[in-house]
């Protein structure tokens, strides 16, 4: 089961960063921000959100079974 | 023992309230701050834009705004249709009130630690628990639906922008991560629980069996409140989303606005022009001169999509789009209206015109005026009103418009009709009948309005005779204006030339005071609407019936015997102006249905979704010269139905079916029949073929 947990658990966690850097973005262009940076946007928010998913990812690979029995 | 002092973690000395009051009071804190967000940029992104708009009295009749938002938000009546609208409907529905109950639930069990309501255990904390595990997965059922509808089958109908997958992602996150924390909770705080509590969780419970716990409490508690943040902050992001981007979530406050504003005039009536006589400008040039309620409509609009499937222009593939026409008024407003704020930074260019480069002219002279995007519309948002506006700014500030009408104007000017004959023939069809005009007697119950359809048209005029012989059978007091009768003024003032419809409407109203007109009946339902809720606008004071209520009346009281059988099968066409305009539908039916022998069949787009037959809205007088045509589409649909007769009451859907039959090569075997026509034929002393 654990690495199916960990599993489920990566997929809800890339979820929510999806979710919130897409909605960053659709934010940032809904109130002003030119849509000719919409390009420098999407490169920006999705190297942030790799960097930040690959240290869930590791975080939950790496340090969880430390602590599991 | 005071539940309150309850442990909240197993084996550990943290009690319920130590643990759940700092939750309720950073949740409050953080609510405030969201409603206080909202009502910045609801200021700022709503309300400045809809007051750069003229003024549109929506207020007064609180009761009744009330009760239909009432029905259209709790209830969505307007979300259930005939057909195809079952699913979108449902779907809905259930989003919408699964949403209600994972709101009640979690308000519930937040705050009621607070005002000492209740705490867990306790049976209302426990029903929370329940109502909201119950509400997530109906608005999970509902969300799976819309994704299988918007991804799967993708209706035409529906556009998917990058926002519309977000909130489906979303919506799942938050609710897997909830239904995660409690599972938690659950499985870590089990032996504290009491007994049942697995029940009024299901959910969660299931979820509790599978997740992943680590080997100490200390470790478990920290897990828990990871999984809490991991739940709390996609959440309260959700709502800062929803208050501060230009989502289609706007829907949530702008739509539920939208419906409490909606218009209570008659569907049908055009808005006058204010101060016609001193007005420097006319109708809609820029998106300033819409009134704010039209500004609100174009916010409203989330793109179901429901106008497009019934406007007769874009099933016949004409550039009109009702959808596309809101969006790309939308667009416009939120691309040049924020730079039209005076607060703010002015722009250096000159806006984009609306008419030619946002709207074009193809798409604002193919619409029927048939008020079907209106009447689909969930929320009430309606492209007509606004294509209307588009054509006064055409007509009568630029005198653009298609080249057919010019001849029409001329004509309705000059003889008061569209065709331009002579006034004095008028009534030509009425003097074999011994009809007497006012002018000759002026002392009757009621003015008989034929229209000019009735007055000039060869085919129309037999239905204005057979009227004329059930009125006279049945000893009415009647006579007609004649010569004086002057167009109602509908094809101008659907066409945009208000200037023009205004000194029709002038005319006939002299002339109705001259002869004090109190009630008048008419076989048109373009002057039936007109004169029933335009004339008002302009002073005219009278009572107005159309044929249809009148012979079903004069039914209802046993004075029209219909003794010949026709064993025939009809099928009824619903004028757009009689029924989604006036809503009459039954009189017409309950009528064809006393004709002895006859078979009524409904078409499948009949009553409020009927399809119109291509003539309203001036397109009588246009060439149709884009796309398929709508009467020959509307034919298609009637002999789906193999019937022997089609029957209307109307004029020009009379003129348009007619035609269609013509160019399907059936005019032969199918005839287009005026109500008025069939019941007098049904009670005539000789008995005809129909």
């Amino acid at each position: 089961m654990r690495p199916i947990a960990i599993v489920i658990e990566v997929l809800v966690l890339m979820g929510v960063i999806y979710c919130l850097f897409l909605a960053a973005r659709l934010t940032i262009l809904d109130v002003g921000f030119q849509s000719k940076y919409d390009r420098f946007l999407r490169w920006a928010l999705g190297i942030v959100g790799a960097m930040i998913s690959a240290f869930f990812v590791a975080h939950l690979t790496l340090f969880y079974p430390k602590l599991l029995p | 023992m005071d539940p309150t002092y309850l442990q909240f973690w197993a084996k550990q000395n943290a009690f319920i309230m130590n643990v759940i009051l700092p939750v309720s009071i950073g949740s409050c804190i953080i609510l405030v701050g969201l409603a206080g967000l909202f009502v910045y940029t609801f200021r700022q992104q709503h309300y400045r834009l809809w007051h750069l708009g003229k003024e549109e009295d929506c207020s007064g009749q609180t009761l009744k705004r009330l009760k239909t938002f009432l029905a259209v938000v709790l209830g969505h009546v307007r979300f259930w249709r005939e057909g195809t609208e079952g699913y979108p409907g449902a779907m809905h529905f259930l989003i919408f009130w699964g949403t209600l109950f994972v709101f009640l639930g979690k308000f519930i069990r937040l705050f009621s630690p607070l005002t000492g309501l209740t705490a867990p255990p306790r049976s209302i904390y426990l029903f929370a628990s329940f109502i909201s595990e119950v509400g997530g997965v109906i608005i999970l059922v509902g969300a799976v639906m819309a994704v299988l509808r918007r991804f799967v089958v993708k209706p035409p109908r529906l556009d998917s922008k990058p926002d519309d997958h977000l909130k489906y992602v979303w919506v799942f996150v938050i609710l897997l991560t909830g239904y995660l924390v409690k599972g938690y909770r659950l499985m870590l705080a089990g032996g504290t629980l009491p007994a049942d509590s697995f029940m009024w969780a299901p959910i969660s419970s299931a979820v509790s069996r599978f997740v992943l716990i680590l080997p100490s409490e200390p470790l478990n508690e920290l897990l828990v409140w990871h999984r809490v943040l991991i739940h709390a902050i996609p959440a309260l992001a959700f709502f800062g989303y929803i208050v501060v981007s230009r989502s289609s979530l706007e829907h949530i406050y702008l739509s539920a606005l939208n419906v409490f504003y909606r218009s209570l005039k008659p569907k049908g009536a055009v808005r006058p022009i204010p101060n016609f006589e001193e007005a420097e400008t006319f109708g809609v040039t820029e998106v300033k001169e819409f009134t704010w309620k039209q500004l609100l409509d174009l916010e409203a609009c989330t793109r179901c999509g429901r106008c497009q499937d019934n406007c007769p222009a874009h099933l016949t593939e004409k550039p009109l789009n009702p959808k596309k026409v809101i969006q790309d008024l939308k667009a416009h407003l939120l691309t040049q209206g924020g730079a039209i704020i005076p607060t703010n930074p002015q722009p250096t260019s000159e806006p984009s015109p609306l008419l030619g480069e946002v709207i074009s002219e193809d798409t604002l002279w193919a619409c029927t005026a048939c008020l079907n995007c209106y009447e689909q519309c969930p929320v009430f948002i309606s492209g007509y009103d606004k294509i209307i506006d588009l054509r006064r700014s055409s007509v009568l500030m630029e005198s653009r418009f298609p080249g057919e009408l010019r001849e029409v104007f001329r004509a309705m000017e000059r003889k008061g009709n569209p065709w331009g004959v002579e006034k004095a023939e008028r009534a030509d069809w009425a003097q074999p009948l011994g009809v007497k005009t006012l002018a000759e007697n002026p002392k009757v119950d009621y003015l008989y309005f034929p229209g000019c359809f009735k007055g000039f048209d060869d085919r129309n005029k037999k239905v204005a005779k057979a009227l004329v012989k059930i009125l006279q059978r049945v000893g009415i007091s009647f006579g007609v204006l004649g010569p004086e009768e002057g167009c109602c003024g509908d094809p101008a003032r659907r066409t945009g030339n208000e200037y023009l419809y205004s000194m029709l409407v002038e005319k006939n109203l002299q002339t109705f005071e001259r002869y004090h007109v109190k009630k008048i009946l008419t076989t048109c339902p373009h002057c039936y609407n007109s004169l029933k809720h335009e004339y008002p606008q302009f002073g005219g004071n009278f009572e107005v019936i159309h044929q249809t209520e009148f012979l079903k009346t004069l039914l209802d009281q046993k004075k029209i015997p219909l003794h010949n059988v026709y064993p025939l099968t009809v099928t009824y066409h619903d004028s757009c102006y009689l029924g989604r305009y006036n809503q009459i539908y039954e009189p017409q039916r309950e009528i064809l249905r006393a004709i002895p022998g006859m078979t009524l069949k409904e078409m499948e787009r009949s009553r409020d979704r009927s399809f119109c037959c291509g003539g309203g809205g001036g397109r009588m007088w246009m060439e149709e010269h884009l796309g398929k045509r709508i009467n020959e589409m509307r034919v298609d649909q009637a002999l789906a139905l193999e019937p022997d007769v089609i029957a209307t009451a109307c004029p020009y859907c009379l003129t348009m079916l007619q035609d269609g039959l013509k160019a399907r090569g059936k005019d032969d075997s199918v005839k287009v029949y005026d109500i008025a026509e069939l019941v007098e034929k049904s009670m005539d002393e000789q008995p005809k073929n129909p």
